[in-house]
């Protein structure tokens, strides 16, 4: 009932939002955008936490329609995950929305506002659909209003109806591989009811799963940005309003990610390895281009969109693996598999979103995002600076924050493959553990240079302009989320049993006690470990907390068989205890101590004894990621380098002009070919064009009518 | 040909120039036409293949003389190239068109005098840094006032290098002026993406002591001094290339046997200060056992010359008309001796790095010098030899006697660290070669002549170790100097230096430095 | 065994005996004039045909500014009554400026060395204190490039102008306790460069000079006994005895 009530006040709010924008002044609709954005975002939360408290899965039939079945809403543990997340990345990113569009990054903020409100309800509906056509509807209409809101949010005439229009595009030929994949597996099950599906699906076909897969994977995959699909993201991601990038890459995501995990492991549960490797795969080589890319780009929100699909290739690559794992009947790796898959999904919300926020804040005032141009930004805005640093740790998968947590258990996931019998998929999991460790290695150069040449430093562009710590407006966002990725990082043994129900009927198995054994229990019947194993662990310092803390402990500590009982091991929450001991303790003894009679004496920084150092002689972004581009050069040639000299009177050059132009591997070698064939297609069709994009829009609907027809025919047949 | 060059001239050059020939001192004077000095020069460097020296500018009474000082390969002698213009105009057309290795001495032209050169693309900010001093001082007239440009001084506080570079992320990176361990303070501006040196841009003059300044209004014997010290590693050539040009402005002879130590101790110094270099080429790639024997050597070196003169630099012994001191023969053979002990270590210490590969792989292909830019650059010396431009001035140009010896002039293709490396050693065992020769036939009798100073004005030149070092001197009838100046070798070097470094990775670049011997206080002067 | 190691040990040790012994070596230094009483003619002479004003005359005796000798031998060679001179190389002195250093450094130093104008000369001879003759590292001394690990700066050369700010920075990057070694004539008095308008008259207008080593160059054991008393290993020497009693009694 409570859920029920949530939902309804949920979607209320985004309707009586949208109308109060389109009745109000242009003044007020950064309030009405903040009060209904945020009330909305709590009541996704509540509606999220009410299914995970009570552990109960809801489920509300709506209308019968004529031949296609009931629609049918629905919120299992699933469900209940990510409108929890969606609701905590909302709330926040509502804030930060409506503080900039009262400074003026949107022209138009009632159409904004009604859009965004518009969005979030579709999320909510996509979250909550419970059968493939009212999921299909809902995912179209998420995806009509995000193309919307890049077009409506655009500031300049710069090619970003273009980019809106390929992020449509985009969106609608994965929409209609992932209709595909419905119809067929609708059509193996005979209905489109998902509860019907899940029943049915293990008893398909080989060659239809595999066609389900492929169709739905690579289709959500687009949302998501899987490689080869993704070439739009980083495109999208530049044209939208620094006010809507947070939600795009912080809930829209997300959808992709959803939509895959409800059809492969929700719908279809995996019945062969080879999908889940292929995801495996897909997933690591989609991480390792996309931190590649990120690590060598300059402009901010480039780097951040690069770093998503690198984020969403390690959830993949989880994912892939959690499949693997189901199909050989590894319950329990599965189950931390898709756990940890989760997990990150849920931390790559919060930091990016956090990132997004303070790229934002740092392109409304200094009025650039190439981080060649940017430097020194910690003396103006320190706060947000620390709140954005809190993000960088966090991607970089530093202890003891969220990313760590996260990015530890994927690895750790990797390494359990000891348990498949296969030698080729143990090695195929062995490169992918080596890819994503590279990946995260590259991530921490990737923001080092990030936070280094954008917020450290000297100010390199327009020295004279004046730049204010960032108001309240961006800083709260930024802190709630930072606070999000310190908690999630410092308390795994809380979120490991939240998300457990969730990853369970995928699975088949609970992550929770397999991961979290209970340290804190008093009573040893609660207890499945030996009790000569858990005294070992409590002289290490494992129950500490114990008499106040609630739980199981704060260790993550995965148990093995017999002659290995202890297969990993963490706690990020100890480590941070001894972290600030032993940070504290040093400064303590030397500055306290050691030192105490000394006098601190702050010099300028040793130049070299140059008269003046200029900020042109700093260290460029490019100059600090040269070397990763030198190294993957061979293997990816991302970029030509044309180097073109000019030179007057023989030995005088005046200039000397290099020009990079960068090349993504994907595009040249899948969509290039492509483009240029549906080039030859579109010009044949060239009367249908009428160069307006509300009709492409109707196009892409009359397709998905055109399918959905089909299938009617099919099934009154 | 010289006589064929005076009929060239009048053929090709008539009503535009004259010409003047000196046949004792194998001497072309061409005067020309301000509108026409630009194609002569390039006629004589490009067509007629003379080597380009130094240009002397002359601030006379009423006018100013620009006099460029072009030499030829063996047997074909000097041309002067003489232009003049009255003291209200300060433009000459500049040569760097066609002769680029007159590029540098045409911005030091620039700052010191306040002339311009209409046509050059890069005047300004050169030996007066701009960050340092105002605009308009011009330290080299005789009106200038030291104490008024310094009590005025107001440096231009917007002053940025002049960056080329077109690149998202080109940055520039200082080095400098004080940047490793034992070095001569220089300023270098690389630009950069990140692994390789774009463009190297030398901020030279950090040490500039206007050593030509202060010699104007001396006694020839004082300013003598200046010549040695101002750059002390190869002080017996600078002072030697000084005392000539005393002498010859004076019309006076040496005694012989003056003429063969001097010989002696200059190939003595160039023998010490080469492996002084290899010294820094080993030490610049690291190889810790070669550059302590390198060490050794060159202490041995210092040591011999110390005991032999009583200075290690070899300081004292130079005057014009001759030697301070006379050096006993025995001295010099024992002093001769133990350089032959050195020379056949160092020839051991060659025959190993011959094949010590992780020595090789640092120096060959690095710091590519091709043919054609070496000598469109003017490089001099070792530099220029390793890169098949074999001038040695002691060939083509004998003095001081050179012109009895037997000996080789070193010269490789590749133009690489490498080559350069092997140009020093076979340099030290030609030394070693002529010092024998020295020694075996020493003339007797006295080292030193007076002489009447009288006025006039001559070039002196030698084959410094580092390179060619071409000194003008003017004196007044009391033997004064009136004006002063100095191309040395590594002003030249320096200039072409960055044909070198360019595209090549910064952990090259301490080796490309040390492979090209630059001395910062002998360009700086 | 790599070849470069077994050449290293057949060629041995060349390190000098200095400063546990006294070098005998020949060649090492170039020496100094040295006071001393000479008849009235002679020292006119000398007074009259040094370049750079080192002897001055106080009561009959020719005294000797060894700050400003360069080298020159003017005094030695070609004269009838040549100068007194001397071939020690201990020639590290207490500057004017600070008398009674004492001792500021337990363990080993790391110098900064400073070239502010230097001809070649004196640099080239602190390379050599790095070469196996002199190896300074036994010592533990050791050159830094940055100034902020250095205890001690050395500087040589006149301070040009151009350097000055350079070397003002470079002092002030020095972390407490640090002493300054002037090493060459040039840093002392400015040498031959003295009279030039982009140069100082010595560094000594520019930083508080510690301890001075004349010579032009100094030979690598003077610098090296610079450094010592600098590190208050070895006492300073007075070069000029009879002058700052002249002085003395002068003022």
């Amino acid at each position: 009932m409570m859920t029920q009530a949530f939902i309804i006040a949920f979607l209320s709010l985004c309707g009586a939002g949208a109308l109060l924008a389109v009745a109000m002044p242009r003044t007020r609709q950064g309030s009405i955008l903040a009060v209904t954005g945020c009330l909305a975002a709590i009541a996704l939360m509540l509606a999220g936490s009410s299914t995970l408290i009570s552990g109960e899965n809801f489920l509300q039939p709506l209308w019968e329609l004529p031949n296609l079945g009931r629609m049918t809403i629905g919120i299992d543990q699933l469900s209940a995950v990510f409108l929890l997340v969606t609701g905590l990345v909302l709330f926040p990113a509502s804030i930060f929305a409506s503080s900039h569009l009262e400074r003026g990054a949107i022209s138009n903020g009632s159409l904004f506002t009604v859009l965004l409100l518009a969005l979030y309800a579709a999320i909510g509906l996509v979250f909550i659909a419970g059968d493939a056509l009212s999921f299909l509807l809902a995912w179209e209409a998420m995806s009509i209003f995000s193309y919307l809101l890049i077009v409506a949010s655009r500031q300049q005439e710069d090619g970003k109806a273009n980019s809106g229009f390929l992020l449509l595009a985009m969106g609608e030929a994965g929409t209609l591989a992932a209709v595909l994949g419905f119809l067929l597996l609708a059509a193996g099950a005979g209905s489109l009811d998902f509860s019907a599906i899940q029943g049915t699906s293990p008893g398909l076909g080989s060659g239809l799963r595999w066609a389900v897969f492929l169709l739905t994977f690579f289709g959500f995959g687009v949302k998501a940005g899987l490689v080869p699909v993704n070439f739009w993201l980083p495109r999208a991601y530049t044209a939208a309003s620094r006010a809507f990038v947070p939600v795009l890459a912080g809930a829209t995501l997300n959808l992709g990610l959803y939509g895959i995990l409800r059809v492969n492991a929700g719908l279809m549960p995996a019945t062969d390895a080879a999908p889940g490797l292929v995801a495996l795969v897909i997933g690591t080589l989609t991480a390792l281009v996309g931190i590649l890319y990120a690590t060598t780009d300059n402009d901010l929100k480039v780097i951040l969109a690069h770093s998503s699909i690198e984020n969403v290739g390690i959830v993949v690559a989880g994912f892939g693996a959690g499949m693997v794992f189901v199909a050989t009947n590894h319950p329990i790796p599965a189950a931390i598999a898709f756990v940890a898959a989760l997990y990150h999904l849920i931390n790559h919300s919060f930091f990016k979103t956090l990132l997004f926020f303070g790229v934002g804040e740092v392109e409304k005032q200094t009025g650039t995002r190439d981080l060649n141009n940017l430097g020194g930004l910690i003396k103006w805005m320190p706060l947000a600076t620390l709140a954005f640093l809190v993000g960088t740790l966090s991607i970089s998968a530093l202890p003891p924050f969220n990313g760590f947590v996260s990015e530890w258990l994927t690895l750790q996931t990797m390494l359990r493959s000891t348990e498949l019998s296969s030698a080729a998929v143990k090695l195929v999991f062995a490169l992918a553990g080596a890819g994503l460790a590279l990946t995260a290695a590259l991530a921490v150069t990737c923001f080092v240079r990030v936070f280094a040449m954008g917020f450290l430093g000297m100010r390199r562009l327009n020295e004279n302009r004046q730049l204010l710590e960032a108001r309240a407006g961006t800083l709260a966002p930024m802190f709630i989320l930072a606070a999000l990725c310190l908690g999630f990082g410092l308390l795994p043994t809380y979120v490991i049993p939240t998300l457990s129900p969730a990853v369970a009927p995928l699975a088949g198995a609970s992550a929770s006690d397999a991961l979290v054994p209970p340290f804190f229990a008093s009573d040893p019947a609660h207890s499945a470990l030996p009790s000569t194993f858990v005294k070992d662990f409590h002289d290490l310092g494992a129950q500490i907390g114990q008499s106040f803390l609630p739980g199981r402990g704060l260790v993550v500590l995965h148990r093995g068989g017999e002659e290995n009982p202890v297969v990993f091991a963490m706690s990020t929450s100890y480590m941070a205890v001894a972290l600030i001991v032993l940070l504290g303790g040093t400064y303590v003894v030397i500055r306290l101590w050691l030192t105490r009679r000394r006098k601190l004496r702050q010099r300028k920084r040793w130049d070299g004894g140059i008269r003046r150092l200029l900020p042109e002689m700093t260290y460029t972004a490019t100059g600090f990621s040269n070397p990763v581009r030198v190294v993957f050069d061979a293997v990816f040639r991302p970029t030509t380098v044309e180097d073109t000299r000019e030179t007057v009177t023989r030995h005088f050059r005046t200039a000397i002009l290099r020009e990079q132009e960068r090349t993504h591997p994907v595009d040249k070698l899948v969509f290039h070919p492509v483009r240029a064939a549906l080039l030859r297609v579109a010009r044949a069709l060239a009367y249908l064009h009428q160069g307006r994009l509300n009709t492409y829009a109707t196009y892409a609907l009359a397709a998905l009518a055109a399918v959905l027809v089909m299938y009617l025919i099919q099934a009154s047949w | 040909m010289e006589l064929g060059l005076k009929e060239q001239v009048k053929e090709r050059w008539a009503g535009h120039a004259k010409c003047r020939y000196d046949d004792r001192s194998d001497l072309c004077e061409i005067t020309c036409a301000r509108a026409s000095l630009a194609e002569l020069c390039g006629w004589l460097f490009i067509d007629k293949d003379f080597n380009f020296a130094n240009l002397i500018v002359e601030e006379m009474p009423a006018a100013w003389r620009l006099r460029y000082i072009f030499y030829g390969g063996a047997g074909s002698g000097w041309v002067h190239v003489l232009a003049s213009a009255l003291c209200s105009e300060e433009t000459f057309p500049s040569i760097v068109k066609f002769v680029h290795a007159a590029d540098w001495h045409e911005r030091e032209a620039e700052d010191m005098f306040g002339l311009t050169f209409e046509g050059h693309p890069r005047l300004g900010d050169f030996i007066l840094h701009d960050d340092a001093w105002q605009e308009n001082v011009d330290p080299m007239r005789h009106h200038f006032d030291p104490q008024m440009a310094i009590r005025y001084r107001k440096p231009a506080a917007d002053w940025r290098p002049r960056r080329i570079v077109q690149e998202s992320g080109a940055f520039v990176m200082p080095v400098g002026p004080k940047y490793s361990g034992v070095t001569e303070s220089v300023h270098f501006l690389l630009e950069t993406v990140g692994e390789d040196v774009i463009r190297f841009m030398p901020r030279l003059f950090y040490k500039w002591r206007a050593i030509e300044k202060i010699a104007e209004g001396k006694p020839a014997d004082e300013v003598l001094l200046l010549a040695e010290r101002f750059a002390a590693t190869t002080a017996f050539a600078h002072g030697l290339a000084f005392c000539q040009a005393v002498e010859t402005a004076c019309a006076a002879d040496i005694p012989p046997r003056a003429a063969g130590l001097r010989v002696f101790l200059a190939e003595l110094e160039r023998l010490r200060q080469h492996a002084g270099a290899i010294q820094e080429i080993c030490e610049s790639t690291a190889l810790a056992v070669a550059a302590s024997e390198a060490g050794i050597f060159e202490e041995d070196l210092l040591r011999i010359s110390g005991e032999l003169t009583g200075h290690r630099y070899l300081f004292g012994m130079l005057a014009p008309g001759g030697l301070l001191l006379d050096l006993p023969d025995n001295d010099c053979r024992q002093a001769l001796n133990k350089s032959q002990a050195v020379l056949k270590q160092l020839d051991n210490l060659e025959t190993e790095l011959r094949v010590s590969s992780s020595f090789l792989d640092r120096l060959e292909e690095v710091g590519y010098v091709q043919q054609q830019v070496a000598a469109a650059y003017g490089l001099l010396g070792p530099v220029a030899r390793a890169s098949a431009v074999a001038h040695d001035l002691r060939r083509e140009q004998p003095y001081s006697g050179y012109s009895q010896f037997r000996f080789e002039v070193p010269s490789e293709q590749e133009g690489d660290g490498y080559a350069r490396l092997r140009v020093l050693f076979s340099e030290c065992r030609q030394s070693v070669h002529i010092m024998e020769q020295t020694v075996a036939a020493m003339p007797g009798g006295g080292v030193l002549e007076s002489f009447k100073p009288r006025e006039g004005a001559a070039l002196g030149w030698v084959e410094a170790p580092r390179g060619a070092a071409f000194h003008w001197v003017r004196l007044d009838e009391r033997g004064f100097v009136t004006r002063y100046h100095v191309a040395p070798p590594s002003f030249a070097n320096w200039h072409g230096f960055h044909v070198a470094v360019e595209n090549f990775a910064f952990q090259d670049f301490p080796i490309m430095l040390a492979t090209f011997d630059l001395s910062v206080a002998e360009n700086d002067r | 065994m790599s070849p470069w190691v077994i050449k290293g040990i057949r060629t041995g040790i060349k390190t000098s005996a200095y400063p546990r012994n006294a070098e005998t070596a020949a060649g090492v230094t170039p020496g100094l004039p040295v006071s001393s009483q000479m008849d009235t003619g002679a020292a006119r002479a000398l007074v009259d045909i040094c370049p750079t004003q080192v002897f001055t005359i106080i009561n009959g005796r020719v005294n000797v500014d060894v700050d400003r000798c360069i080298h020159c031998y003017r005094c030695v060679r070609g004269v009838e009554q040549p100068a007194r001179w001397d071939s020690t190389y201990e020639w590290g002195v207490e500057s004017n400026q600070k008398k009674n250093l004492l001792p500021a450094f337990r363990k080993s130093i790391n110098i900064c060395v400073v070239d502010a104008g230097d001809c070649g000369s004196c640099l080239n001879e602190v390379r050599q204190l790095s070469s196996p003759y002199y190896n300074i590292h036994r010592l533990g001394f050791f050159i830094t490039p940055t100034p902020r690990h250095a205890d001690v700066l050395l500087v040589v050369g006149p301070g040009t102008d151009h350097m000055s700010l350079a070397l003002q920075k470079i002092y002030n990057a020095i972390p407490t306790p640090k002493r300054v070694v002037a090493a060459g004539v040039c840093a002392l008095s400015g040498g031959v460069f003295a009279e030039s308008f982009t140069c100082s008259e010595g560094v000594t207008d520019i930083l508080p000079v510690d301890v001075e080593v004349p010579g032009n160059p100094p030979p690598p054991l003077a610098i090296l006994h610079g450094l010592l008393v600098a590190a208050g290993r070895k006492p300073p020497v007075d070069l000029q005895p009879g002058s700052s009693q002249a002085n003395a009694t002068g003022e």
